[in-house]
């Protein structure tokens, strides 16, 4: 029987490994995820959930060990934060192009230096290139979800693409919130058993990952990509699905809340949503026209969607919570590809950009209503002052 | 419900005649002439059999072996990042444990073989490897030794003997011997600090039937367990490419590589030569040694003297005294220079 509980982030992203019965965890220490592997280690040692849990040596270990384990059709989980994230990189681009739907949850927490433990996006930004899927969860019920739809998702004979699973470290994966732990056949009716043909098998051998020449390259890089192109049209099945099984319905890849008739709409991802939401609901007692666009997928990146949800609006706000040193916009990595997905919009809506909640600051009801004015200001202008804004360090 | 992992059982070979015939390391490869490590792979392979699965970390077994769509392995094998072999075995290890037990997979757990050069065993791939041997996974790790990173085109790695020319340490004015300090031991690191390692050898492709014995025993063993075989490298150590196992087993007569067994904490020697040759009889014949002046070939015979005297050594063989050489006058342009 489901049954709703009050846990972390972490908590519920252990409970979705156990529903997904996952086969090879391996672990090494990290703040904040490192929950989750505390509370998988307790699973496994009190026979719970049947799985082989190593000790990585390291970051690297973590996820050459998942390799290894899925390349022989073992489900697997592993995770990380901050340094973390990067020391492993050498490793994601092999599981790609190896195309093992290897699970990685991501706690955000900013780089060094200097030591910091609040949530930051860019441990995971630094890796979203790597032809791995990616999305952020705004609460742990919906990390408990995400868990779920990208093993389904990721594991599917038509991607067969590892996920990162993310979540705010701290914000959503140390506070509680109510999470609906599923009855085991729903999980097993949803999520069936992973199958790869492409598996290490000694009664049917092959050859993994050989050298190949450089005029080979651009066909397999082709494939990799075409696999991730195909991640909308089963991802949109999965969570469909999803809604069937388990009741809880989410838009795919960008979730609108109070877009249709608003003019100024908030663009952001992860656990700063939740209260954009309240803010949203503060200014439209106030009278002010806004709305929220929720990116749940970064990587693929929802172009349509993004362009679908923001061209309803006169002025966008997209909140970075990760830093692109010297970029195109000076500020974050966001801007980007919001700017992008809007280019061929016929009414292309103002953008401009605030950097919040670095460093795991907390964004503030109040820094909602600041971008609200500065949008307000926008559409009364004809333009953006400028296209990056610093929370907290601006005169006005 | 779970299912009792079994482990396979491979008996020994009595003679070279009684090797199997079937080979598992086939042509395809593109190896240079008189390749040692590509001889060792085939003699591994041929011990370890069908029920196999092979890692092979970046290096020269990876570069010359795997072109894609023409592989030689007829078994499985995935490449593995040069820093990580030892990490990806142990996954493959963990994998087939679970699989087997939940009745995914059927039959008896496969040989997990890490085929690590020397780089990806003790140089960037130490900590996997350590690893592998600390948690115990039922697996093989090998370090085939060709003593530089030679794929890339002859660079040092920590088993370089001590005066050998490579292209990170060519002999010069400063420093004529080239390299100036002395290798790794790579069985001693494992010997050294991992108790769940009950078996380590030694070999070398100049005696195969003791190598594929030492392969077999390694595999049998339920845990971890460590070879360091020695592959002579024509390109990079600079001698015809005819003289791969003559070379091989002059290293052995020298004392420059021993072969023994670590087993349950009990050494046991094999081919140890009744009197050891001089060190310039193996190194006169390559040209990695050629610059080589006599006071670097008599710093050479001490390091290998010593090595010869050390813990599970108890041998006594004739060899010069060891020479003070930090307080030796050598003369002008004789490696005097201090780095």
């Amino acid at each position: 029987m489901a049954k709703e509980v009050m846990i972390s982030g972490c908590a519920a992203s252990a409970q979705a490994a156990k529903a997904a019965k996952v086969e090879v965890i391996c672990s090494y220490p990290i703040r904040p995820y490192t929950a989750v592997m505390m509370e998988l280690a307790k699973l496994v040692a009190n026979g719970e959930l049947d799985a082989e849990f190593i000790h990585g040596e390291g970051e690297h270990a973590q996820l050459s060990v998942v390799y290894g384990a899925s390349a022989c059709g073992a489900r697997t989980f592993t995770g990380s934060s901050g340094v973390g994230v990067t020391y492993a990189y050498e490793v994601y681009s092999p599981i790609a192009g190896a195309r093992l739907p290897v699970q990685m949850m991501i706690a955000d927490r900013t780089l060094d230096p200097p030591g910091d433990f609040g949530s930051e996006h860019t441990d995971a930004f630094c890796v979203r290139d790597m032809g791995w899927i990616m999305g952020w969860a705004e609460e742990p019920q919906e990390a408990f979800d995400n868990h779920l739809i990208n093993y389904r998702v990721g594991e599917d004979p038509r991607i067969y693409l590892p996920q990162f699973v993310c979540q705010d470290g701290y914000f959503v994966s140390h506070i509680p919130g109510k999470v609906v732990l599923p009855d085991q056949s729903q999980v097993d009716e949803f999520l069936p058993p992973l199958k790869m043909d492409h598996r290490l098998d000694p009664k049917k051998p092959i050859s993994h990952g050989p050298q190949i020449r450089p005029d080979q390259g651009d066909a397999l890089e082709l494939a990799r990509a075409m696999a991730m192109n195909e991640v909308p049209k089963v991802a949109k099945e999965a969570i469909d699905d999803f809604a069937r099984i388990f009741g809880r319905k989410y838009s795919p890849f960008v979730e609108e809340y109070m877009l249709d008739d608003a003019d100024l709409a908030i663009f952001i991802q992860g656990a700063h949503a939740a209260t954009a939401r309240a803010a949203i609901q503060k200014l439209r007692k106030q009278g002010v026209k806004i709305g929220m666009a929720k990116l749940r997928f970064v990587r693929p990146w929802p172009t349509e969607a993004v362009a679908e949800a923001l061209s309803k609006v006169k002025a966008v706000a997209v909140v970075e919570t990760q830093t692109s040193y010297g970029g195109a916009t000076r500020g974050g990595g966001l801007m980007f590809e919001v700017c992008t997905s809007l280019y061929d919009v016929p009414k292309r809506p103002l953008v401009t950009s605030f950097m919040a909640g670095l460093g795991g600051e907390v964004v503030k009801v109040e820094d909602f209503e600041y971008m609200a004015k500065h949008l307000t200001k926008a559409i009364q202008d004809g333009k953006v002052c400028k296209k990056v804004h610093w929370i907290g360090f601006e005169p006005d | 419900m779970t299912t009792a992992v079994q482990t396979q059982e491979l008996a020994p070979i009595k003679r070279i005649r009684d090797m199997p015939r079937e080979e598992y390391y086939v042509p395809g490869h593109r190896t240079c002439a008189g390749c040692g490590p590509a001889l060792q792979y085939k003699l591994v392979a041929k011990a370890a059999g069908p029920n196999t699965i092979f890692v092979g970390p970046t290096g020269c077994m990876y570069v010359a072996n795997s072109s894609y769509l023409c592989t030689p392995y007829a078994v499985p094998w995935i490449h593995a990042q040069i820093t990580n072999g030892g990490a990806v075995a142990s996954g493959i290890e963990a994998a087939y444990q679970v699989l087997i037990r939940k009745g995914k997979w059927e039959g008896k757990l496969p040989n997990v073989i890490c085929m690590a050069g020397d780089g990806g065993s003790v140089d960037i791939g130490l900590q996997a490897m350590s690893a592998m041997m600390y948690r115990g996974h039922d697996s093989l790790f090998i370090c085939y030794d060709n003593e530089a990173y030679a794929n890339t085109g002859i660079q040092t790695s920590p088993t370089t003997p001590y005066g050998g020319a490579t292209t990170f340490t060519p002999p010069g004015k400063l420093i004529p011997e080239g390299k100036k300090t002395f290798p790794k031991d790579p069985p001693q690191l494992v010997i050294g600090g991992h108790p769940a390692v009950k078996y380590v050898a030694t070999a070398s492709i100049a005696y195969p039937v003791d190598l594929m014995n030492k392969v077999r025993k390694g595999l049998n063993y339920k845990g971890p367990t460590f070879l360091h075989i020695h592959a002579p490298c024509p390109k990079g150590w600079k001698f015809p490419e005819d003289q791969t196992i003559e070379i091989a087993r002059l290293a052995v007569q020298t004392g420059m590589f021993t072969i023994y067994e670590w087993e349950n904490g009990e050494y046991k020697y094999q081919h140890r030569p009744q009197q050891y040759k001089p060190v310039s009889e193996y190194l006169k014949l390559m040209g990695r040694f050629a610059h080589l002046q006599p006071e670097h070939v008599q710093k050479m015979q001490a390091f290998v003297d010593a090595k010869l005297k050390a813990p599970g050594m108890p041998v006594e063989i004739p060899i010069p005294p060891p020479r003070d050489f930090e307080a030796m006058d050598l003369g002008e342009g004789t490696g005097t220079a201090r780095h």
